[in-house]
Order: structure tokens, then C-alpha cells, then sequence
């Protein structure tokens, strides 16, 4: 009898555990479809035009996504210069000089729990607080929200990394006779250099893909335009909207547009990783 | 001593706090930002709330900007329910890739499983939504939902969700994506917390004869139990949140639901849909009323979820 | 002998606690010698050593009663500049921690702070201290590369060299070869005897033959209080408390 119950319970354990593994399957079966559809219908319609020409008049077939991929490009650069700077000092804060407040541990928690707070409500702020009152759409209005979306990824890497310096190396800094913020500026900055760029690295492959954000602030634009005060066409939001259109070519396009976002955030997780298994630690 | 000491140092000092200023602020970023969000969604939804007032705002299922009528019902009721299949269909499935990884797989195979969840994760939400609209919905419309309709139609009250007609672009196509998206944080988080289990406890569960799968149950699952429900809730936050994945093949129809295979709305997908078109003010207060709502139980859930993960580590 | 630093009534208490660490120290320090601090676990060397520099000044909370007088002034005075103060005494730590810079740049760092810029005088400087820290020979070829490169004895052997660049007038030690093999150990003790001639010396070390064959002077503390300084050759063949007989000859600790 014991004999029986316990092949009942093997039994049971292993079919629990072919279980599981087929689970693992049912992620990557996903994983590989979903790259392979965008590589699929994406890589047929990739060409040079798509890069270098300018929308036709809807409807009619053939131009390109110039205008999406420059003012993605403009909108992420500003995004960054907002974004990783603001998070890098705050994170100094949260690591150095404000260590030993405990409000440091509140706003490190705030910060955690920012990352997750849905993309869509930060482009109503941002269009709240910016697009209305200047009236209109605006390239940096989307550079702003891209940047608040950016700042709590941005302050945990930083925050993290200088965790991870040892206590010596600061003090033989300070023993020296260096004030806190060259210790900061000229020992540890530059011992968390590789993590840092990596962070950041991460942080820019995040937001590339982000399209919530740009709905209301940058809003959209047909035209290639470099002012960044006026709607700026962003390739998420382009995809939206060919997507959603009605013409064939928009849906080739809107294909063309994924594939180049997905293959460029495969891209830099791979240089990130890469950087971070090969650059040496320093500690 | 040289005199040029004396200026230095004083210019030490100042930089130094001008220093600790700086990321100060840069810190005080973080509170400002969310309070400010808060306060500016109050501000601007004030006009709807003072109009409908609460309790009937969400109770109403009339979205009318002509009539100037609005009701947040059906986006709402969508966001949950939305939530909800993804969260039931996805979190199981994490959870079994996190026992997978964490207890039955080889160690060659570790590294790469953990790989391919961190790139699931990577994949943005737009993306999802392209790829939802143009293979899945297809896909669901023509193969899977009436098979799901042929299977289930007879059993009286399973049947009465797989009603209608399929045409892919409904609350399963949406629930199914989104449960997708949510599996690599969910079996990230899981997979730490498993690690989390002292090797103590599982070899003198072992030593006493259990099965691999009764360790897992009666020892493993318990003790992490805070920090699962911890990932299980970021996953809820998460499916409230998302816009792109569900915004192409939800179609934004403001009315409820009557089964799993119809188009309806969620918070996010009107917000994505109607924010940039809502020209009259009580319209676009309406927005920000859901905005609030949405908000509000994100940070609440997001948050609370977070503190039990912290509990776990701080373990 | 001149007394370089003179510890008088020297309690200290870490932040939050009501006991204090120290009890009361008084013991001088001579010019131009070595000076070891020695005893178990605990019982507050490294306390007392890191009140010299004031790196407990680095963590609120710590406070300081009694006195430091170094040339007549109170170290421990509030309104000290403690970025002056502490390139008059430097220190160095049990762990080596090379700077992440090049070699030249890590022996350089002390002197940058101080405002030299001069290309030149820079560079005679820190050959010198290298020199002077027994580690020239070794990385003249290849002063460009990460002080990371170097092995555990010879990083320890920078930050010497860092230390010293500066010309501080006191040079504190804390376990300074706890961390090293010992053929590495013997470089650096060689290297503290050779630098006694120009800088005054304190050295926290568990190690007490270390303390035998280095030092001058030994102070041997015990739970927070000094309790007994003398000439090390007293202290190690003829100490006046029991307590210090007992610790030397290994019967604790």
C-alpha cells in the first residue's frame, strides 16, 4: 500500500514538473514567434527608402519614415539629457551625501515604485503641465516625459552601483585630505563607470519603445520638422497610427518601423551585456 | 602654508554644498513628481467629479461628449477585467518557468531560459500591441475562438463567454497578450525569491523523503509566499497600466463586455484613443477622472507590492 | 624626543551608544618614531588611530571628549579644517585601495588636491614617493596602468605611496598587512622602518611580533582602556601589568 502511495506521488511530482517545462516552452515559443513575425514583416519592407524619404499624402503608396526616425532620435536625445544626468545626481544623494537621513530610504522606495506607474498617466501630466499651457504639441514636452520615465530607472542604477564601492576606498580618499564631492566626482564616479553605462544603456533601450508617453506631448507630426517646439512624429506613435490607418503601405511601414526598434533594443541589450560580462569589475 | 590653501579650501566647502544641492534636488525630483502628478489629476478632473461626483461616475456607463454625459464603468470594469485574464493565465504559467529554472532544469540550460524571459521583457509594449493585431487577432479570429466557442458553447455557463462573433479583436485576444507581457517580471521576481529558500530547508525536506514537487509546495511556496504575491501584485499594476499592447486590438467601444470574445475598453485604451480629440473641457475631465482612478490604485498596488518584496529581502 | 601628538583624557563614544569605546587614554607620541597600538580583538586601537585623522567624523553621531593636542592644538577642536588637518596626518587602510586611475595618477592624487598642477614638479613627486615607498623600480615602465593592475602587496605599496606624496608630517598605519602574504608583510615593515627617519609613525597591528621588530613605543590597550605605553623592549620583555604580561605572552586574545 505504501508502495502504491508512494508511485502516486512520484507521479504526481513529475508530471507537475514535465509541467513547468512546458511552461518554460509556452515563454519561449512566444518569445520566438513574436521576433520571428517581426523579423518576418518587418525585414521584407526594410529599405533605404524608409530611412531617407518623407511620407507621401495618405493614400498614396511608396515615401518613407524620415521624419519618424529624426525626431525619435531628437525627442530620445533630449529625453537623455534630462533624464540620466537629473537621475545620476539623485542618486548620488540617495548613495552619498544623504546616506545617513532616513528619508533617503523613502525616496529610494518612491523611486522603485515609480518605474512601474503606467506610461500613458505620466504623458497626461506632462500635457497637463506643458502642453496646455504653452498651447500646442511639442517635441520637448515628449522629451519630458520620456526623461520622468527614465529618472527612477536611472536613480536605482546609480544608487545601486555606488552601494557597491566599498567604504576604504572612500575613506582613503577622504584621508587624503578631498572633500566629499571630488570623492565623488574623482574617485567614485569613475569606479562605477562600466555599471553606469550599462544602467544607462538599459535605461535608453527601455524608453525607445515607449509610445503611451508621446501620444499627447509630442504628439504627431506627417512633415519632417527639427523644432522640437512644435509635434514631432516619433516612430511608436507612428506605428500607432499606420496601424490603426487603413492603407496597406501604412501597415508595411508600421512593420518596417517595429522591426528597427525591436532590432535596436536587441542591439543594445546585447552591447549592454556584453559590456558588463567582459568589462572588467572593479571590485 | 600657502596662502592660495585658504581660498581653496574655502571654495572646497562651497562647491561641496553647492554639490549636496544639486543632488538634492535631483532626489526631491522623485516625491515631487508623484505628488505633483496626484495633485495636477485632482486639479484637472475637479470639473468632471464635481459634475458626477463619484459614486455615479463609476457606477454610469454612459460615455456621451455630445450630451455631455460621462460614466467610467465600462473602462473601468475593461481595465480590470483585462487585468485579470492576463493575470490569471500569466501568472501561473511564470510561476511554473520559475520552479522550471529555479529546480528542474539542467544548469546549462539555466542561463539561456533566463535570457530569453529577460529578452520577453525587453520586447516593448508597442510591439506587442503590432504584433496582436496583425498575427494574433487573425489567428484567434479564425482558429482559436471557435474551437474555444465549439468546446464550450454546450457547458451552460462557461458557454455564455465564448459568445459572439469572433473577430479576434476582443478581451481574450487582449487578455492573452497582456498575460504574456507580465510573464517575465512575475517569473523574474519569482525565480529571486526561490533562491531566497535556505538550502537547509530543502535538504531536510528532501531527507525526509518528499517528492521534488512536495518541496516545492510544502516548503518552497510557503516561505515565499510574501514575495510571490509581491510579484503577482507588480503584475496586477502592470496589466492595469499597460496601453500599447491592448490599445490595437481592444477597439475602444464603450460598452460592457457580454463576453470574452467582444470588443470593449480600458482606461488606458480611451485615454491612448480620445485624449487628443476631446475638444470640449468636461470631456477631457472625464479623461482625467479616469486618469486619477487609474493612478491612484497603481501607486496603491504597485506600492504595496513592492513593500512585501522589500519584507522578503530584507529576510 | 620631541612629542608630536599628545593624547590626553581621550574618550570616545559611537553614535547611539551611552557606553563609550574609549576610557580615558593618555599616551604621547614621539617624533620620528613608531608608535604600535596593540591588543585583542575589540579592544579599541583602530578606534584611537582614526580619532587622529578624525574619520569618525565621516559617520554623525560619533563624539569625541578630552583632547588631541598636536603642536599645542587641539585636533579634536570643532572648528578644525579637517581637510587641512588631514594632509598634515595621513592614513593607511588594512585593505589596499588603488584609486580607479592610472598608477601616476593615484600618487598624484594627494598633490592635486593640494593645488599642484605643475606637470613637472608633479612628476618628480611622485617618482620620489615611489621611490621612497621601495615601489619604482617595479612600475617606472608602466606608471599609465590602472593601479589595479598591481598584485595585493604592491597595491598596498601605492596607496603607501600615495600617502606619503603629500610629505605629512604623521603616517597611520591600521593592520596595514593583515591582508598580505608575507614576503609582501617584510617589504612593507622594511618600508615603515626606512620612513620613521623622516615622518612619525602609528601602527595599529594584531600582529605583536610585527610590534616587536617595528616599533619604538607600544601602547597595549585592552576593552576601551590603555593599559600600559612604554619602550617596546620594556613592554615586550618586562611589562609592569599582568594584564600585559598575559596578552604577550598569548594567554588571550
Amino acid at each position: 500500500m505504501r508502495e502504491r502511495v508512494f508511485k502516486v506521488r512520484k507521479l504526481t511530482s513529475a508530471i507537475i514538473l514535465t509541467i513547468t517545462g512546458l511552461c518554460a516552452l509556452w515563454g519561449i515559443f512566444w518569445l520566438f514567434f513574436i521576433i520571428f513575425d517581426v523579423i518576418r514583416h518587418g525585414i521584407a519592407s526594410v529599405n533605404l527608402s524608409l530611412f531617407l524619404e518623407t511620407p507621401t499624402p495618405p493614400g498614396e503608396p511608396g515615401g518613407g519614415l524620415k521624419h519618424a526616425f529624426i525626431g525619435h532620435f531628437l525627442i530620445t536625445l533630449g529625453a537623455i539629457s534630462l533624464g540620466i544626468p537629473l537621475g545620476i545626481f539623485a542618486g548620488t544623494f540617495l548613495a552619498e551625501y544623504g546616506r545617513n537621513y532616513r528619508i533617503s530610504k523613502v525616496i529610494s522606495f518612491l523611486a522603485d515604485t515609480m518605474i512601474t506607474v503606467p506610461a500613458i498617466l505620466v504623458g497626461a501630466f506632462v500635457f497637463a503641465i506643458m502642453v496646455r499651457p504653452l498651447g500646442h504639441f511639442s517635441g520637448w514636452s515628449g522629451s519630458v516625459a520620456l526623461a520622468i520615465i527614465m529618472l527612477p530607472v536611472v536613480i536605482r542604477a546609480t544608487e545601486h552601483m555606488l552601494k557597491l564601492v566599498p567604504w576604504t576606498m572612500r575613506e582613503a580618499a577622504f584621508a587624503l585630505g578631498a572633500p566629499y564631492y571630488k570623492v565623488i566626482l574623482q574617485v567614485l564616479y569613475p569606479a562605477i563607470k562600466m555599471g553606469l553605462l550599462t544602467g544607462a544603456i538599459l535605461a535608453i533601450a527601455r524608453e525607445i519603445g515607449e509610445a503611451a508617453p508621446l501620444l499627447f506631448t509630442s504628439f504627431n507630426n506627417n512633415f519632417l520638422s527639427y523644432n522640437m517646439s512644435g509635434p514631432m512624429a516619433s516612430l511608436t506613435v507612428t506605428i500607432f497610427v499606420y496601424a490603426m490607418g487603413p492603407y496597406d503601405y501604412w501597415h508595411t511601414q508600421a512593420w518596417a518601423a517595429a522591426f528597427v526598434i525591436a532590432m535596436t533594443i536587441l542591439i543594445l541589450n546585447f552591447i549592454a551585456r556584453i559590456i558588463l560580462k567582459g568589462g572588467k569589475y572593479y571590485y | 602654508m600657502n596662502p592660495r590653501f585658504g581660498i581653496a579650501r574655502k571654495l572646497d566647502y562651497f562647491i561641496d554644498k553647492l554639490f549636496f544641492l544639486i543632488t538634492f534636488l535631483g532626489a526631491s525630483l522623485v516625491p515631487l513628481l508623484l505628488i505633483g502628478i496626484l495633485l495636477v489629476f485632482l486639479k484637472e478632473a475637479s470639473l468632471a467629479f464635481q459634475k458626477f461626483g463619484f459614486v455615479s461616475f463609476i457606477l454610469s456607463s454612459e460615455w456621451d461628449p455630445v450630451f455631455e454625459k460621462f460614466g467610467g464603468a465600462v473602462p473601468l470594469t475593461g481595465t480590470i477585467i483585462v487585468a485579470f485574464i492576463a493575470v490569471t493565465v500569466g501568472v501561473p504559467i511564470a510561476l511554473g518557468i520559475a520552479i522550471f529554472v529555479s529546480e528542474v532544469c539542467p544548469i546549462f540550460l539555466k542561463q539561456p531560459i533566463r535570457l530569453t524571459v529577460d529578452l520577453l521583457a525587453a520586447i516593448p509594449s508597442i510591439i506587442y500591441g503590432l504584433w496582436g493585431l496583425f498575427t494574433l487577432a487573425p489567428i484567434h479570429a479564425r482558429y482559436i475562438e471557435p474551437f474555444l466557442q465549439k468546446v464550450f458553447t454546450p457547458i451552460p455557463f462557461l458557454g455564455k463567454l465564448f459568445e459572439g462573433t469572433p473577430l479576434g479583436i476582443d478581451l481574450l485576444t487582449a487578455g492573452i497578450i497582456l498575460s504574456i507581457m507580465i510573464i517575465p517580471f512575475t517569473a523574474s521576481i519569482a525565480i529571486e525569491a526561490f533562491y531566497l529558500v535556505p538550502r537547509v530547508l530543502k535538504e531536510s525536506t528532501y531527507g525526509m523523503g518528499a517528492t521534488k514537487w512536495e518541496v516545492i509546495k510544502d516548503v518552497m511556496f510557503p516561505y515565499c509566499r510574501i514575495g510571490i504575491f509581491g510579484g503577482i501584485g507588480l503584475s496586477l499594476g502592470r496589466a492595469l497600466g499597460e496601453t500599447m499592447a491592448v490599445a490595437f486590438v481592444l477597439g475602444n467601444i464603450n460598452k460592457f463586455p457580454t463576453s470574452l470574445l467582444t470588443p470593449t475598453t480600458t482606461v488606458t485604451v480611451k485615454l491612448a484613443n480620445e485624449f487628443t480629440e476631446a475638444d470640449k473641457d468636461i470631456h477631457l475631465s472625464a479623461l482625467f477622472y479616469l486618469a486619477l482612478l487609474l493612478y491612484a490604485t497603481s501607486l496603491l498596488i504597485i506600492g504595496l507590492s513592492k513593500y512585501l518584496i522589500l519584507r522578503v529581502r530584507g529576510k | 624626543m620631541n612629542v608630536e601628538l599628545e593624547v590626553k583624557n581621550l574618550s570616545f563614544y559611537y553614535a547611539g551608544c551611552s557606553e563609550p569605546s574609549l576610557k580615558n587614554i593618555n599616551f604621547p607620541i614621539y617624533k620620528q618614531k613608531v608608535t604600535a597600538l596593540i591588543g585583542p580583538s575589540g579592544c579599541g586601537k583602530t578606534t584611537v588611530l582614526r580619532c587622529f585623522n578624525r574619520m569618525h567624523d565621516l559617520y554623525p553621531g560619533n563624539r569625541y571628549e578630552g583632547e588631541i593636542l598636536f603642536r599645542g592644538r587641539n585636533i579634536l577642536a570643532p572648528d578644525v579644517d579637517l581637510i587641512e588637518l588631514r594632509t598634515k596626518i595621513g592614513m593607511v587602510f588594512q585593505k589596499p585601495t588603488p584609486f580607479p586611475m592610472s598608477i601616476f595618477d593615484n600618487v598624484a592624487y594627494g598633490l592635486k588636491l593640494r593645488g599642484i598642477k605643475n606637470k613637472k614638479e608633479l612628476a618628480e613627486r611622485v617618482e620620489k614617493a615611489l621611490r621612497e615607498a621601495a615601489l619604482w623600480d617595479e612600475v617606472k615602465d608602466k606608471l599609465k596602468e590602472s593601479g589595479l593592475s598591481l598584485s595585493g602587496g604592491q597595491q598596498q605599496r601605492l596607496c603607501i605611496a600615495r600617502a606619503i606624496a603629500v610629505e605629512p608630517e604623521v603616517l597611520l598605519f591600521d593592520e596595514p598587512t593583515s591582508a598580505l602574504d608575507p614576503i609582501s608583510s617584510a617589504k612593507i615593515e622594511d618600508l615603515i622602518i626606512q620612513l620613521k627617519e623622516k615622518i612619525t609613525i602609528v601602527i595599529v597591528t594584531h600582529n605583536m611580533q610585527q610590534a616587536a621588530r617595528i616599533s619604538d613605543f607600544t601602547a597595549f590597550m585592552y576593552l576601551g582602556e590603555l593599559v600600559e605605553f612604554g619602550p617596546t623592549e620594556k613592554i615586550f620583555t618586562n611589562p609592569e601589568k599582568k594584564l600585559t604580561e598575559d596578552y604577550i605572552t598569548g594567554r588571550f586574545g
